[in-house]
């Protein structure tokens, strides 16, 4: 690792006055187990660290208007522990459950993982499902953005040099959805998701009145799989109809080879996991599956 | 003997210093003045160094010495046979073979100077393929190697980029072929997979004003690391010293001088102590993983199963060196196993190692054993398929009996083959009803031999009747450290709280093969337990004399000495040490040597494997694993246990996720992120069966528990897999994507 400057700055306004006075030489640090890593491989090597460590205000977790607001510096096993999350927001604690081991999940902030723009990673799948938004505050203001349009590519988001992510807002779902994230993990439990997958429904008269579906690891970014919705919403859902609908969302899939398999592999896997996944939610929304 | 040691689940004598992080290791050691030293590594798979220019690299403030191969242009090394430069003198044969090298004042400066080291290279074409390597039109990757010491003399002349040759014949295979019913042919291949030993390779060197070279390293063979040392700096063996350094984990694979010699030219060229470790990502990109293999098998049998003849060819793709292999033959040891546990009347094994530019393979647990298992058993159960037969009952049929001959000839003593087979299937649920579609139970088995070798002991006791072992050996986690303690107790009827093993280095230990090769508790443990024995029959001497006993009716019970009959209290092997001491005026040693050529026994092991497969993603999950062994006498229950259990995981890793990624001669995965190693979460549960009705070598009368856990899981996997959903994989690891695959192709086929 190459020698840096660090600083530690203690409110949000310090921190921006940091960023811009510092320039495109400094990188901006939370928990640090993205950014340090690439920074021991040397993929990237900043002349200065701004530790958002210090800077308060900024982990919290807060209900308001039918909606979750998640801190940029909340790490994810607070997500996973939360007694409101876990009421509020099933879906939510399930998924960053699921992220790399309890050592990371207590360092790794809910902000640091967003702005990673790391395509294999759980959480972004979840909240594009979820409607999440996320509030970016520079020296000029602060402006919200929904999820999918914050995601750009690999490890590229819509965040511009001077701006912070302040914090994630997530609609509550209501009490009949149904809720599942899926990781497909078939070599080890310690490893990113070859593919995953996360649905919401919404159930009545047996009728898919909602409908919400993304999935992660097999494209430049998470993807939300609008058509595979639109075929599913107001329909009942059949076997025929959720298999139909789930291999739609094979055509979004646009997946490297890597060791987690081959480019052919994982396309085909997000047609099965997509399934699963709205299989899976169904299940718990009260309705399974017609014919199963 | 008490037995109140023997056969109890006694502790680790070193866990706790391990767990608490207190224990110390090579990459520890810190020196008055030591610099870090660290290597540039080629970035090519093979090319020609042109020009190479260390100037702005000198000039960096806290470097203090650079060094290239025409620095140390004339040395070659290796555990046998010696092909291997220190640094790359004209060619690089491999990506991450090391150019040059640097020691700094600190690692950062190492780095940084690491990068102002300039290399112009001219790219040559790559032999990648070791099969194509063997082409007669192949250009040859070591044009010298009739020059290079320890080459097999036996090695035929017209093989092209083979350092290593064996072939083994037995009886007439054209007859056996002839009157077969049947004639099955299969073919496979291993991955390169890694140790993935916790701890990188660490060495540290002081040159001292007497001119003695004090090596602090991960070894597990010290004597054997002083003795090629000394032969490569071309020093006195007495001018080189190896101090005692604990191994964090090795399987097989810290018996090279790796960076020792390196760490010693930067030593001499700076004047001062010089520490280098190794980066896993060098681990994965340089270290000695296990060579990837490819085996052809042809077999003919009988309609009722009986096999006529057997008929296997292994190519073993050794990467840039051979320099990695410790044996005579510079050889792996699968070839001697590919007729398996079976009776062969005829057949002929060849075995080949083959230069190619990929990262120089070396030893690892069982080294060729795993890659011609997998082949052998996934094959043995291929026959019994195309007979119709049980792959239990193919097996049964063949296995070998009490004086039967393997495929090469071999014939054992008290052979429990079939016995431990019958374990293992009795502990599993193989022949069981199955709870749900797509579960599959396959199983394997394997012989291994049971280590020979040389070592010696040395045993203490103070005047206050302290007992000391003092080892040569490291315990490289598998617990014989706290064998060696349990027997030494035994033999001197206190507990083993009361006995210490300590290990030294070269200056104060005696001398000892290391460890490897399933034999430590034997040759090591014999030694031992001979050293305490002398033990106890001096003391009973100077009991006898202290109480004026005769001598022959004096018996040892709980550390005490009595004379049953005589009059007088007991004497406590205390009493008879201190007034041994006293009377004699010296510390009592006790210095024994115990050797063993081979053994008349074989060990086997069996295993059976149970899984579940996702037949529409191939995921497999593996639902329970049962090993057995015919153990004999367990010494202590709980470190074989951890011995089965370590290498099953082991095995594991290898049968279903472990693969060195081979690109165009690069690693494309040189990290624990993309190289994955089964965690406790992929555990199964997983059952141990022993035959304990085994007589062996071992103090005691056992056998070694080594190796076999996990050289036969590839082959157990892979069978189970066919029997949960019928397609073969030929390949490691057998991953979920490549059953799809065949799942799907067998669709289409039935479609």
């Amino acid at each position: 690792m190459n020698s840096f400057e660090f600083f530690a700055p203690t409110s949000v306004d310090e921190a921006l006055d940091l960023i811009v006075s510092k320039g495109e030489d400094a990188k901006i640090v939370a928990g640090g187990t993205g950014l340090v890593n690439m920074m021991k491989q040397r993929l990237v090597n900043p002349e200065a660290l701004i530790s958002l460590g210090a800077v308060r205000g900024l982990d919290g977790l807060e209900i308001s208007d039918g909606k979750v607001r998640i801190g940029a510096l909340c790490n994810h096993q607070a997500l996973v522990k939360s007694a409101e999350v876990g009421q509020m927001l099933p879906l939510l604690a399930e998924t960053y459950s699921k992220v790399a081991t309890v050592r990371i999940r207590n360092f790794a902030t809910v902000g640091g993982g967003l702005v990673h723009g790391d395509p294999n990673q759980d959480p972004q799948v979840s909240l594009l499902a979820l409607n999440a938004d996320v509030s970016l505050r520079s020296k000029s203001g602060t402006r919200t953005l929904p999820l999918k349009d914050f995601m750009v590519d690999y490890y590229e988001t819509a965040i511009r040099p001077d701006e912070l992510l302040i914090d994630a807002l997530v609609p509550v779902l209501p009490n009949n959805a149904g809720y599942a994230y899926l990781k497909f993990l078939p070599r080890t439990a310690d490893d990113y998701a070859t593919v995953s997958a996360a649905a919401v429904t919404v159930l009545e008269d047996g009728v898919l009145k909602d409908v919400r579906v993304a999935f992660g690891s097999a494209a430049p970014t998470a993807r939300r799989c609008q058509e595979t919705e639109r075929m599913l919403t107001g329909q009942r859902p059949t076997p025929e109809a959720l298999r139909a609908a789930a291999e739609k969302a094979k055509d979004l899939a646009d997946p490297v080879s890597d060791g987690r398999g081959s480019a052919a592999y994982k396309k085909e896997m997000v047609g099965v996991f997509v399934r699963r996944a709205l299989e899976k939610a169904l299940e718990r929304a009260g309705g399974a599956v017609n014919g199963r | 003997m008490s037995t109140t040691v023997i056969g109890t689940r006694a502790p680790r004598v070193e866990g706790v210093e391990k767990v608490t992080g207190a224990a110390l290791y090579s990459a520890d050691v810190l020196l008055p003045g030591m610099v870090w030293g660290k290597s540039l590594r080629s970035p090519y798979p093979y090319a020609r160094i042109k020009r190479l220019n260390t100037s702005k690299a000198r000039a960096l403030p806290g470097v203090l010495a650079v060094i290239t191969g025409s620095d140390i242009r004339n040395v070659l090394v290796g555990r046998r046979l010696r092909d291997q430069h220190i640094l790359a003198a004209d060619v690089v044969r491999f990506m991450g073979e090391r150019v040059a090298a640097v020691a700094a004042e600190d690692k950062d400066v190492a780095d940084a100077a690491l990068e102002l080291i300039e290399v112009e290279y001219e790219e040559l074409e790559p032999l990648l393929d070791p099969l194509k390597a063997m082409d007669a039109d192949a250009p040859l990757l070591h044009p010298d190697l009739r020059s290079y010491k320890g080459l097999p003399p036996t090695l035929p002349e017209h093989l092209r980029n083979v350092h290593a040759y064996s072939r083994i014949e037995r009886g007439d295979l054209a007859a056996g072929f002839a009157s077969a019913d049947e004639i099955v042919e299969g073919t496979y291949s291993t991955a390169m997979v890694h140790q993935a030993y916790i701890e990188p390779h660490a060495a540290a060197v002081s040159v001292d004003a007497e001119g003695r070279v004090h090596v602090w390293a991960a070894q597990k063979q010290p004597f054997g690391l002083r003795e090629m040392l000394a032969e490569a700096l071309d020093l006195p063996l007495e001018m080189v010293v190896y101090e005692y350094s604990r191994v964090g984990g090795e399987f097989g694979g810290k018996g090279a001088l790796m960076d020792v010699p390196l760490c010693y030219y930067l030593s001499k060229a700076c004047g001062r102590p010089v520490r280098m470790v190794m980066t896993y990502t060098e681990e994965f990109l340089a270290a000695n993983p296990r060579h990837p293999s490819y085996v052809q098998l042809k077999t003919g049998v009988k309609r009722d199963g009986t096999i006529t003849a057997h008929e296997v060819k292994i190519i073993f793709d050794s990467g840039a060196y051979g320099a990695f292999k410790p044996v005579p033959g510079v050889d792996l040891g699968g070839a001697r196993k590919a007729g398996g546990a079976y009776r062969v009347p005829a057949s002929s094994i060849e075995s080949f190692i083959v230069y190619t530019n990929h990262v120089p393979g070396g030893f690892m647990r069982a080294p060729g054993d795993p890659q011609v298992l997998f082949a052998l058993e996934s094959h043995v159960d291929e026959i019994a398929h195309k007979l119709g037969m049980d792959p239990l009952e193919f097996r049964r049929k063949n296995i070998l009996r009490q004086g039967d001959a393997n495929a090469t000839g071999e014939v054992w003593a008290d052979l429990r083959a079939r016995e431990v087979l019958d374990a293992a299937i009795a502990s599993s649920n193989y022949g069981q009803p199955k709870p749900r579609p797509h579960i599959g139970r396959g199983m394997a088995i394997t012989n291994r031999h049971i280590g020979g070798g040389d070592s010696q002991a040395l045993l203490r006791i103070d005047a206050g009747g302290r007992v000391t072992v003092v080892t040569g050996t490291p315990d490289a986690g598998q617990g014989s450290h706290t064998i060696q303690r349990q027997i030494v107790a035994d033999v001197l009827t206190i507990p083993e709280t009361q006995v210490d093993v300590v290990a030294r280095g070269t200056d104060e230990a005696v001398y000892d093969g290391g460890i490897g090769g399933g034999k430590t508790t034997h040759v090591t443990g014999r030694a031992i337990m001979m050293a305490a024995e002398q033990a106890v029959a001096e003391l009973r001497g100077w009991a006898a004399e202290l109480r004026g006993w005769p001598e022959d009716g004096v018996v040892l019970e709980h550390g005490l000495f009595s004379s049953p009959g005589e009059a007088g209290e007991p004497v406590s092997l205390q009493l008879a040490a201190a007034e041994a001491v006293r009377r004699k005026c010296a510390p009592l040693e006790f210095h024994t040597t115990y050797s063993k050529g081979k053994v008349e026994q074989e060990c086997f092991g069996a295993q059976v494997a149970e899984v579940e497969v996702d037949p529409e993603t191939g995921q497999i999950t593996v639902l329970q694993m049962t090993t057995a062994h015919d153990s004999g006498k367990l010494i202590n229950p709980m470190a074989a246990e951890g011995q089965v259990e370590g290498g099953v995981v082991q095995g594991l890793g290898f049968a279903l996720m472990e693969e060195m990624i081979l690109e165009d001669g690069k690693v494309a995965n040189p990290n624990f992120g993309e190289y994955k190693i089964p965690t406790i979460a992929d555990i199964p549960p997983l059952r141990e069966a022993w035959v304990e009705d085994a007589p062996g070598p071992l103090p005691y009368g056992g056998r070694n528990v080594s190796e076999h856990s996990l050289i036969i899981t590839g082959g157990a996997i892979g069978n189970a897999v066919r029997d949960a959903v019928g397609v073969r994989i030929t390949s490691t690891p057998v991953t979920a994507e490549k059953v799809f695959a065949a799942l799907q192709a067998k669709r289409q086929a039935s479609a």
